[in-house]
């Protein structure tokens, strides 16, 4: 059944009955106050948000698998608005790249877990992780505003930070699509990816 | 291990999409008859109102159900409503119609589930693959077996495009017409696509036995000595230290691959023709990724520019003004190339 309507009730002959939803489904020409709040109707929850980016903070914490079951691509876009915000902080002026890098990679990795996925993957689920996990990397630019990143601390604290966004993100994939074993192999692509953001934020 | 998955490879077999479709033409979809049951009030703009619909319900529902569930269950409610709900039912059918034929196009040209058990690999495999390509293995008389996977490949692709754009960022390489990214891209995938097609089709004229999966994953696995020169080398800036690391491992993975090879062809030839193709275009490659996208040591210049310059001196040469007028090609290599270009002018 793919509408929560009314069931038949067999007053079929009762003209001023009118069709009515019966869950919080949005409905336009109902009044004012029935509306649900912007924020509902716009898909933005912020205790998700924050749940989600907790679990990328915590590369340690076993992530839920039913937490990417919604997409959600609200935390993602403020997430990469304040990577390119903070790029901008050090001078460069790089959000095409930033827009660029990300849907190409987003795009790779669509294809490359619908082909090693048993169940396949939609390509928001992937948006979404990919742009959450991308906050490690804001704090590396952010970094980069004050001290150079060239020198040896650079280096290595570059590769902490690609190291922890493709560890949550890889740790996300892999307890949503239940490709147990295989977390490796989801981690270097993620690897990859962030790399290059990193080159972004280094050079 | 994991086994392939049985729906979704349903485009597969050539019988699945023509009775889905057949079934859906046959349950009302393009019905006719406008069904009076499914009355409200909204007269709207029909056609959002679906889209949004669907856009819901999307995941819940499989399109074989959704036009017999809509026509089944409804609600007369009178006679409200009635223009909206006709042109609800037109929008609907268009909707409906537009759909199928674009997932009937989408699962006929871009199925990428073909190449799904090409995936199917464990760490443990992808790590063995990647040492054993670096060890020739001496037994021409049997075919030697290739696993025929495209991950290690692709990852090792992609792993060469990062090496080469830090190496093109660490040296401040401009490119002219184009960018750091596609440059990349464009000449690491060019290679890996192109020289094996070339050697597969070389094998073709000499008889090999060998398909071009294998020839993918073969030339892929063999990018893993490239990438660990360039990694060391474009760091480290010691020229002899690129001429071993050149020989040894750029020949360890050309020799593996020539083995391969040679196992599966027959007459001298044939696998003198195939093998030297390859050993001579995989050492080369090296060589011009070395060479292109990095600075070299100042130590040539000195050498180029003749007595005037005193030895090892350091300082960064500005691109001559006759650059432009010389037309060389788009990209600005290096430091050599620059000092080559201000030889070939001053003569």
């Amino acid at each position: 059944m793919m509408q929560p309507q009314q069931p038949y009730t067999g007053q079929i002959f009762h003209p001023t009955q009118t069709y009515t939803p019966t869950t919080s489904q949005p409905f336009y020409g109902n009044n004012f106050e029935d509306e649900p709040p912007l924020l509902e109707e716009l898909g933005i929850n912020f205790d998700h948000i924050w749940q989600k980016t907790l679990t990328v903070l915590h590369p340690l914490k076993v992530a839920d698998g039913s937490i990417m079951n919604e997409t959600d691509l609200a935390g993602p876009m403020v997430f990469c608005l304040a990577f390119g915000a903070t790029l901008l902080l050090a001078g460069k002026i790089q959000f095409g790249y930033v827009y660029g890098i990300s849907a190409i990679g987003c795009l790779g990795m669509f294809c490359l877990l619908n082909l090693m996925s048993m169940t396949g993957v939609s390509f928001g689920c992937v948006a979404s992780v990919l742009g959450y996990c991308l906050l490690p990397m804001i704090l590396l630019s952010s970094f980069a505003v004050i001290f150079s990143l060239q020198g040896m601390v650079g280096i290595i604290l570059t590769a902490g930070i690609i190291g922890w966004c493709s560890f949550s993100a890889s740790k996300i994939f892999i307890s949503a699509l239940a490709m147990e074993g295989q977390q490796l192999l989801v981690a270097y692509p993620c690897a990859l990816l962030y790399g290059v953001f990193a080159l972004i934020s280094v050079f | 291990m994991a086994t392939t998955a049985a729906p979704a490879g349903g485009a597969r077999n050539g019988a699945g999409p023509e009775w889905g479709g057949f079934e859906e033409n046959i349950q009302g979809g393009g019905s006719a008859v406008i069904d009076m049951e499914n009355m409200d009030d909204t007269s709207g703009s029909s056609f959002e109102d679906m889209g949004e619909l669907h856009q819901r319900l999307r995941e819940e529902e499989v399109d074989a159900d959704a036009a017999a569930a809509e026509e089944e269950d409804g609600e007369f409610l009178g006679m409200k409503g009635f223009k909206g709900q006709l042109s609800r039912q037109v929008a609907d059918q268009m909707w409906q119609a537009g759909k199928r034929q674009a997932s009937r196009a989408f699962s006929l040209y871009a199925n990428i589930d073909i190449l799904r058990p090409y995936f199917d690999v464990e760490p443990a495999q992808v790590r063995s693959r990647l040492l054993e390509s670096m060890i020739p293995i001496k037994m021409v008389n049997f075919p030697q077996k290739i696993a025929g996977e495209l991950y290690g490949p692709l990852m090792l692709v992609f792993t060469l495009v990062a090496i080469l754009l830090h190496g093109m960022k660490t040296s401040d390489t401009i490119i002219r017409e184009g960018t750091l990214m596609g440059t990349a891209i464009g000449t690491c995938f060019g290679y890996w696509l192109g020289v094996s097609s070339f050697i597969y089709f070389l094998a073709y004229l000499c008889n090999a036995q060998i398909t071009m999966l294998q020839m993918l994953a073969l030339l892929g696995y063999g990018l893993f000595g490239h990438c660990i020169v360039l990694f060391i080398t474009y760091n480290i800036h010691l020229h002899a230290l690129f001429y071993l690391f050149w020989l040894l491992l750029g020949g360890l993975s050309t020799l593996r691959m020539v083995a391969v090879l040679v196992s599966r062809t027959v007459g001298p030839t044939q696998r003198l023709l195939l093998c030297g193709t390859l050993a001579a275009l995989h050492m080369l490659f090296l060589l011009y990724l070395h060479f292109a996208y990095h600075k070299v040591v100042e130590g040539i210049l000195d050498t180029l520019e003749g007595p005037n310059i005193p030895p090892m001196q350091r300082v960064p040469r500005d691109i001559p003004a006759a650059l432009p007028a010389a037309r060389l090609p788009a990209t600005v290599l290096n430091a050599t190339a620059k000092a080559v270009a201000v030889t070939l002018q001053s003569h």
